[in-house]
């Protein structure tokens, strides 16, 4: 035995030792998402949705008989080598049985090898880059469309409806932000329009008027951004200080009502942007979740609802396990069938994609988000 | 727009992002002066005067632009009250983290200072939160047209802000007994000693004044880009320290110079050849100009103190 297992055991010794009587098992889902940093909006809104399902299974009665059920909520700081530490604790936890998470493609990918050599469910909510299923991992689902339906679904509303002919793309570099902007340039170069170029900036540098003002002077009809809410209202903020004209549209990365409180209401108004799925305000099967939701943590976030379906999916494949095992657990998962779920009849294709993928159209109005409709194909 | 005209008007956005490296990178060349030392901590002074800034907003509930004098008066108290709460940080930090190890080996001063900087940045964390704060836009967002070349009022008011406090900076070191003080104690602070000047004084006042200038720079900052985030300290900080290292670390007018040339480079670099290259572009700028001129711009060859 190493000097360290020798110290741990002692240590877990002393633990069980203070604690008394011994302690109910409990079974575990694990949750990760950035819960500090600029994206930490984002994961708390995915954390309250997460633990309202827990609840609302726990108020159902036991998930294993004699088990009690527990959240273990960790940050990854939208970090990869963080999203990887999480995955590697999470899955040396012999009590967790199945993984919510990670918010970011970035993270989420390299975690989601991690689950699959443990494996151990994962359903990650949001992260909507289409290679992460492409793994060909049978531990990975996902309750979201993913960007090569958000991607062109974009390009389609830019080119046709807003008539934009010349079009400057801006990622953020990251596996989300490069995946869906190459998936919208591609898509935009199909239905023949001009791409004056695709350019990349660094996640949480604060000055973009050096590339703003370079895009000012090539006239473009719109700038797409594919990346998340704090680059994004820097943008859409030193886009109207630059006086660079025309339209602004981006991906779901930036529907968080901190967007507009930080770009401004003036700068972000007519602002247009997709979500990986329709409005959840206007699903009638929704429509109990986002009252229990509003009354306990307020206006419902953009990826709550996505936290609190994947949780309820996996809390669902522990029932149906009935065991704390994590092969049982995915065994179950794989036999689903028409889950009643927030958007409807829930089920999942052979890479674990959620069968539900419609694209919303979402733009500011007045200072706050206003649905514009469903632009799925 | 022509050609000249984008030209002129990177210049004016790297200029503006370069005032505020300069704020900076002054407190970095002036503590390194006098002993020696960089202060990794220095980018969350910065940070913090950026908070305390905003704290002062939120305290007196202001969240929109303002006009005239009462515009004035309340930049002047921001001013004030962030480089008062950072002058004493940068003091409280000399006195209780960096002092007592005045004798120790220089690494182990340079060690405290990032463990300073760590806890800055958690502890303010702790107090205002993990997320992005919304920093209110005081200044009327007003632009003038200059031959076809915008500058915005917030523009001019952080180079004017910038520009007095850099002049009053070097008055200061080159023209009163203070500033003579601290030149001789960076030349030699054991003869000073035996001169009688009081060298824990000098330092500390050293301290004091690098972080009320890096306080102003956070006010800046956070007008500017109307977000503050506990972060935010980091990469700006090490860019502030690229300037103060391109102009001659120790050099007060390099520091300047060097402050203005990162931002021109950086907006030159970001506006012709890519933005994803930004950073790297003025960080290979400051490896290939130390590998001709290993003192920076301005810095001058000195002897190593024994």
């Amino acid at each position: 035995m190493t000097r360290q297992a020798r110290l741990v055991l002692g240590l877990l010794v002393g633990l069980a030792g203070g604690c008394g009587k011994p302690a109910q098992p409990v079974v575990k889902i694990g949750f990760v998402a950035p819960l500090t940093g600029d994206q930490a909006p984002h994961g708390e809104d995915m954390l309250n949705g997460a633990r309202l399902a827990v609840d609302h299974a726990i108020a159902r009665g036991d998930v294993i008989p004699g088990q009690r059920l527990e959240l273990v909520a960790l940050d990854d700081q939208r970090s990869p080598t963080q999203a990887v530490a999480a995955a590697k604790k999470l899955a040396a936890d012999p009590d967790v049985v199945a993984v919510v998470g990670h918010l970011n493609s970035s993270c989420t990918m390299p975690a989601s090898a991690i689950y699959h050599q443990a494996r151990m469910l994962q359903i990650t909510p949001v992260s909507s880059n289409p290679q992460i299923s492409r793994q060909g991992f049978d531990t990975f689902y996902r309750t979201c469309a993913t960007d090569d339906l958000q991607g062109p679904a974009a390009a389609r509303f830019v080119a046709q409806e807003l008539g934009a002919a010349r079009v400057f793309i801006i990622d953020d570099m990251t596996t989300y932000g490069r995946g869906l902007a190459n998936e919208f340039e591609q898509a935009l170069r199909g239905l023949q329009g001009t791409v004056l170029g695709h350019e990349g900036i660094t996640q949480g540098d604060k000055d973009f008027t050096p590339l703003l003002t370079k895009v000012k002077a090539m006239r473009p009809d719109a700038v797409y951004f594919a990346g998340m809410f704090p680059e994004g209202a820097l943008l859409i903020k030193q886009r109207a200080d630059v006086g660079l004209g025309g339209r602004f549209m981006g991906g779901d990365g930036l529907f968080d009502p901190v967007l507009i409180e930080l770009a401004t209401p003036q700068a972000s108004e007519g602002v247009y942007l997709t979500t990986i799925g329709s409005d959840v305000h206007r699903m009638p099967t929704a429509e109990a979740f986002v009252k229990a939701y509003e009354a306990r943590f307020g206006p419902l976030g953009a990826y709550s609802a996505y936290a609190y379906e994947a949780t309820s999916l996996a809390i669902w494949a522990i029932r149906q396990a009935g065991k704390k095992d994590r092969a049982a657990v995915l065994a179950a998962m794989k036999a689903l069938t028409d889950y009643p779920g927030l958007f409807g009849l829930q089920n999942f294709d052979e890479r674990g994609d959620s069968r539900i993928r419609d694209i919303g159209l979402f733009t500011v109005q007045g200072g706050a988000f206003v649905f514009v409709k469903s632009i799925g194909e | 727009m022509t050609p000249l005209q984008l030209f002129l008007q990177q210049l004016a956005n790297g200029l503006t992002i370069g005032a505020i490296y300069a704020l900076i990178a002054l407190g970095y060349t002036m503590v390194y002066g006098v002993i020696q030392l960089i202060n990794f901590a220095h980018g969350e002074v910065f940070m913090v005067g950026a908070y305390l800034a905003l704290s002062v907003l939120l305290l007196l509930g202001i969240s929109q632009p303002l006009t005239g004098p009462v515009l004035i008066g309340l930049l002047l108290l921001c001013a004030a009250a962030a480089m008062a709460g950072c002058g004493l940080l940068g003091w409280g930090m000399e006195r209780l983290a960096y002092r007592p190890l005045r004798q120790a080996q220089r690494l182990t001063a340079l060690i405290t200072a990032i463990g300073m900087s760590f806890f800055l940045q958690n502890a303010v964390m702790l107090l205002y939160g993990a997320t992005d704060r919304r920093f209110p836009a005081l200044i009327p967002a007003l632009r003038w047209d200059v031959a076809g070349v915008t500058i915005t009022w917030l523009q001019l008011a952080i180079w004017a802000g910038s520009a007095v406090l850099m002049v009053g900076v070097q008055a200061l070191v080159m023209r009163t007994t203070l500033g003579r003080a601290m030149r001789a104690t960076a030349q030699d602070p054991q003869a000073c000693r035996l001169l009688g000047i009081p060298v824990d004084r000098v330092i500390a006042v050293t301290f004091v004044i690098g972080s009320a200038l890096a306080a102003v720079g956070g006010m800046l900052f956070g007008l500017y880009y109307n977000t503050v985030n506990f972060h935010d300290g980091y990469l700006t900080g090490l860019k502030a320290f690229t300037a103060a290292v391109l102009g001659g670390i120790g050099n007060i007018p390099g520091a300047m110079l060097g402050g203005l040339v990162l931002g021109v480079l950086e907006g030159l670099g970001a506006g012709y050849l890519s933005a994803q290259w930004k950073n790297v572009f003025a960080f290979v700028v400051l490896v290939g100009l130390l590998l001709f001129k290993p003192t920076g711009l301005l810095g001058e060859r000195v002897a190593d103190r024994a």
